[in-house]
């Protein structure tokens, strides 16, 4: 076998699993961190449940969970979905988080000012509390966007060939462990080091700018 | 316009609001004072709901704000607010704060919006600031943009909430000059404010309150030169010496 296209395989299934789940975990991570910032007394304490669980158990479990358990009620999935639906629930308990702390990092007024000139809420969040809420965003979102793409290691445990199942498969056929394990790490790397560095400039650049304010 | 009965409001265990009675007409300016913590800003904030009343009724052009199901968002849209920190949008340009309600409550066009607001920047002599930022602005010209972003929805009612108490004093003028316009003009208004000199010229009544309650209301030359309670004998001798 080919290792170098093997490889190259492996690169891309890390990809699209991290890049389906970034782009879904996003999407649920911001819906859920309206919600959360609203401080509902019924909808907060679910959330803020379902974030703490996240947080409080390993990835692995929650694959294992996802992909094992899920069966046992009838829900069946393959080891792609499987993977793409537990890094996407675990990705917006993150995002949810950094999403509400930037929304309640908008000063009070500028939710009276704008609900005050008749907008919706819906309207007040797009217009106004979000763009906003961007800047204190974007440096955590983008760092947690490195960490879920580290994370979709893991989900090589239930058999899918991505980087780090390409590493394993890899080294049992050839003796050479360390050049392939080292290349493993630098495919990863260099997914990770453009985001790494966007993130530094982003913290960057906004704090500059808020201190000019 | 404006008709609290019998309102009362608790922070907690903070009695702010203390059976309220007060009627505002249509075209009538109202100066509300007192001293810090009396309630003033609560008052006017009840008016458009950003506070939410616990006992008693209170309409607001014909809408019964002690009602829980009625529409917010369009009794919102009839009455402008101007706060004492102005609130602009620091992301969006003076031209984009005054237009963003009209586009998205009004569904006016752009172009309209544009020449509404062009028309209301005028009224407070900013027209040349269009494309600024908020944060190039000086804050007289900030609350006066402020101001703009109100009158763009062509509210029945002004709300200000002590709209110069953070303007250095070189700036509190102007700010004035445009709430004195807009008073002869017709406009209703409730003001939080101190300045004496505002209220004599154009304030049809001057309330005053303490402690949740009102306590006096007159004319304004009336309160200010003959008050007829100690609080607000002494009150007004505290703003004098400033
Ligand atoms: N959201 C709130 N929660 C609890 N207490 C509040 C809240 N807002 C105001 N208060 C209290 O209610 C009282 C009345 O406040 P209010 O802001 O209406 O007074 P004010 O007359 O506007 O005073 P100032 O001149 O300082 O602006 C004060 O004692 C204040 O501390
Ligand atoms: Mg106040």
């Amino acid at each position: 076998m080919q290792i170098f296209p093997f490889f190259l395989k492996g690169l891309w299934m890390t990809v699209l699993i991290s890049g389906a789940s970034l782009i879904l975990g996003t999407l649920l991570g911001f819906l859920l961190g309206m919600l959360r910032s609203r401080k509902n007394r019924l909808v907060n304490p679910l959330i803020g449940f379902f974030v703490d669980v996240m947080r409080g158990t390993p990835f692995i479990v929650q694959v294992f969970i996802v992909f094992f358990i899920f069966p046992e009620f009838g829900i069946q999935l393959e080891a792609f979905t499987a993977a793409v639906l537990a890094m996407t629930i675990m990705g917006s308990a993150f995002i949810c988080e950094i999403v509400t702390a930037g929304i309640l990092a908008v000063p009070k007024g500028q939710w009276e000012a704008s609900s005050s000139s008749g907008l919706n809420i819906l309207q007040q969040l797009r217009f106004v509390i979000l763009p906003q809420a961007m800047k204190t965003i974007l440096p955590p979102l983008v760092g947690q966007y490195v960490l879920l793409i580290k994370d979709s290691s893991v989900v090589s445990a239930i058999g899918v060939v991505e980087l780090t199942r390409v590493g394993w498969l890899t080294v049992v056929r050839i003796p050479e462990g360390l050049m392939v394990f080292s290349l493993v790490g630098a495919l990863y790397f260099a997914i990770s080091y453009p985001l790494i560095r966007i993130s530094n400039s982003l913290e960057r650049k906004l704090t500059v700018n808020r201190v000019s304010l | 316009m404006i008709k609290f009965k019998n309102v009362n409001k608790w922070f907690g265990s903070l009695h702010v609001l203390n059976d309220i009675n007060l009627q505002v007409s249509a075209g009538e300016v109202v100066v509300v004072c007192g001293p810090s913590g009396s309630g003033k800003s609560t008052l006017i904030r009840c008016i458009n709901r950003l506070e939410r009343i616990q006992k008693g009724e209170l309409f607001v052009d014909g809408m019964p704000l002690h009602d829980s199901t009625i529409n917010l968002t369009k009794l919102r849209a009839e009455i402008g607010f101007v706060f004492q920190q102005f609130h602009l949008y620091p992301h969006l340009s003076v031209l984009e704060n005054v237009t963003l309600a009209p586009i998205h409550v009004r569904k006016m066009k752009k172009k309209e919006a544009e020449a509404l607001a062009m028309e209301k920047l005028e009224r407070v002599g900013l027209a040349d600031k269009a494309t600024a930022h908020p944060e190039q602005l000086s804050g007289g010209q900030q609350q006066r943009v402020a101001i703009a972003r109100g009158l763009a929805m062509s509210p029945k009612i002004l709300l200000f909430d002590e709209p110069t108490s953070a303007l250095d004093p070189e700036m509190i003028g102007e700010v004035l000059a445009v709430m004195v316009k807009l008073a002869q003009e017709g406009m209703t208004m409730c003001v939080v404010t101190h300045e004496m000199g505002f209220a004599r010229q154009v304030a049809h009544r001057v309330i005053f309150m303490d402690e949740g309650k009102i306590i006096e209301t007159g004319k304004p030359d009336q309160f200010f030169d003959n008050p007829q309670s100690d609080r607000a004998a002494m009150f007004i001798s505290k703003i004098l010496k400033h």
